[in-house]
């Protein structure tokens, strides 16, 4: 094993046991022997997929999906002064939001951490946030993947909403819509007009990835 | 016929034979639709009391504060220390797009600091969010557990008998407990993420802090020592993405094992708010030596079927099992008169039917008369 593979291995596994000080240790380390920040950055996207694997197989759950995402901040923030341009997103942009007038967002979180690992550049807008304001937002972004949150019933009206909207503003067809919830049900997501619907954040990063990959 | 009372006296203690009661949460849809003017002509000017007997359905949101209709039963009262001011003021602000909206700011002053927290009204009104918590660091932590140190509780005798003149004869006494200690910082105190990377980076203070929680129970048990409660209700609002199987064994297991025989000392019964996805969990929650599960929601809505239910219950009583989105006027009725056929099939006589959780603002009240024709065919038949 060289030298850049031990700090490699390193960081790997500092993501996955989140370990922050190793983390740092390891990223400064690398910086030093010449590594580019580019390269260090997808080594430890390299261990937010072992994290994502553990998460699939049930060994992690949502609680070491938010460490291991902390513990790569850091080590985003030790990097920070020697990147340069924009990291990320080989697999295209996806805009995430939880719909106007809902607040859940725990599953929202876990897909934009999952989409983020997966390789899209994620543009996170929050929750309760409006049918207007998402449209725009995939609009300025050229996002091909717009997904779409809502665990109450009352809510759930404003997926056919923005995706009407989408079509007023001539973008339905450059986009891809999936939607997910704990009230929202296939029967109804097929009524809707989105193009696809996940039972759980991790099937949905796998309908993105197969839309990414038929592009 | 039995009465409604002893039919749920006999799910209580695991007797056969006297019949389902159907016991569904429609306080949420009264509400908002109250708020909206969306109430169906026939309960409009009714109180929610009247709506359930209109129903012909067992009234449940009787151990809640009064609103709107709703009697309340609230039994526990805190009082806080002589030292602890309590300062709460509702405003209307601007949000950073749209219309602006109605905050609740709390803030507890204490001779050791202050804490705060901003909660969100709904677009109705009927409920609210936090938007910030109370604890967002370890100064906070310190002040928080002055105020547990100083705080008690109090049996409110008038609230009461109040209470047990309007539903004394109908429904057992049941008095809600908070959420279990670690689930109170998550959906209470603290908010998810911050709770997580607090138990993570500052474990020794994280886990004094889930023991001063702990101890309040202590308090609440023994003011509802030798009361005429039969159950015991922790509010908990269990989901596995926030409480993972490893939290559910080294927080919440040892919580109940530690407090529930307790419980069963004083010859009450004890159970938990399930309202999340819980099919990681349903094989742990017979460790817990709870007696029954609220708000169990199986698919489509819960992660769960009802065969898993059953499995991971074990006998257990479970109230509720109808997912809520059955309701909705979108869903097909035939899949909810299959559902709730199954249901009653599977879990009576261990069973106290209503919705899980609640039934929407946007329901068909009309099925909940459907449910309930199922239902007395079903005690017809016994």
């Amino acid at each position: 094993m060289g030298k850049n593979e031990e700090a490699f291995e390193e960081i790997r596994n500092s993501i996955v046991n989140f370990d922050v000080e190793t983390l740092k240790k390891a990223i400064l380390d690398a910086v030093q022997s010449g590594v580019a920040s580019q390269e260090i950055i997808n080594v430890m996207a390299e261990g937010m997929n072992i994290v994502g694997k553990k998460f699939e197989a049930a060994e992690y759950f949502v609680p070491e999906l938010i460490m291991a995402g902390e513990t790569m901040k850091e080590g985003i923030e030790v990097l920070r002064p020697y990147m340069s341009g924009e990291t990320g997103g080989e697999l295209g942009t996806a805009v995430i939001a939880t719909v106007a007038g809902d607040i859940h967002d725990i599953g929202k979180n876990i897909f934009v951490t999952l989409m983020t690992t997966a390789g899209f550049k994620v543009i996170d807008l929050g929750v309760d946030v409006s049918a207007e304001k998402i449209v725009k937002a995939v609009k300025e972004n050229h996002a091909q993947i717009l997904g779409l949150s809502a665990l109450l019933t009352t809510n759930l009206e404003q997926f056919p909403t923005i995706v009407n909207l989408l079509k007023k503003e001539g973008m339905r067809d450059k986009i891809k819509v999936v939607v997910g919830g704990a009230t929202v049900t296939e029967e109804f997501a097929k009524e809707t007009g989105v193009d696809g619907y996940a039972k759980t954040a991790l099937a949905g990063v796998e309908i993105c990835k197969g839309w990414a990959k038929g592009r | 016929m039995t009465s409604t009372y002893d039919r749920m006296m006999a799910v209580y203690q695991g007797r056969d034979g006297e019949g389902v009661v159907f016991q569904p949460r429609i306080k949420h849809w009264f509400e908002v639709n109250s708020a909206t003017g969306t109430l169906p002509e026939r309960y409009q000017g009714m109180y929610l009391d009247e709506i359930y007997r209109d129903l012909d359905v067992t009234p449940r949101e009787v151990w809640v504060p009064g609103v709107r209709g709703s009697a309340g039963y609230l039994a526990l009262r805190i009082v806080e220390g002589d030292d602890v001011e309590v300062w709460v003021r509702q405003y209307r602000g601007s949000s950073s797009e749209g219309e602006p909206q109605d905050y609740i700011v709390t803030e507890y002053r204490t001779p050791k600091g202050t804490i705060g927290q901003l909660e969100r009204l709904t677009e109705h009104g009927v409920s609210v969010y936090n938007v910030e918590y109370f604890l967002k660091d370890l100064k906070d932590i310190e002040v928080y557990k002055y105020i547990l140190q100083e705080r008690t509780y109090q049996w409110d005798q008038r609230r009461y008998e109040w209470g047990k003149e309007r539903y004394g004869d109908t429904v057992p006494l049941r008095v809600n407990l908070q959420r279990s200690p670690l689930m109170w910082l998550f959906v209470g105190m603290m908010g998810f993420q911050r709770t997580v990377t607090m138990l993570w980076r500052h474990p020794k203070e994280m886990e004094e802090l889930l023991m001063l929680h702990e101890n309040e129970f202590y308090k609440m048990l023994d003011v509802c020592r030798g009361k005429p409660i039969v159950e015991l209700h922790f509010g908990d609002n269990m989901h596995q993405d926030m409480c993972s199987p490893p939290f559910f064994k080294k927080y919440m297991i040892p919580f109940y094992k530690r407090v529930i025989p307790k419980v069963h000392e004083m010859g009450m019964y004890a159970t938990a708010h399930w309202d999340g996805f819980v099919k990681q969990l349903l094989p742990l929650v017979k460790e817990t030596g709870l007696d029954g599960l609220e708000c169990v929601t199986p698919l489509p809505q819960g992660d769960v079927t009802l065969e898993e239910m059953k499995e991971g219950m074990k006998g257990m009583l479970l109230r509720d099992g109808i997912p809520a989105v059955m309701m909705c006027p979108w869903t097909n009725l035939k899949n909810l008169e299959d559902h709730v056929r199954k249901l009653l099939k599977m879990f009576y006589p261990r069973l106290i039917l209503g919705i899980s959780d609640l039934t929407p603002a946007n329901a068909d009240i009309e099925r909940i008369k459907f449910v309930n024709g199922i239902v007395e065919e079903f005690n017809e038949s016994l």
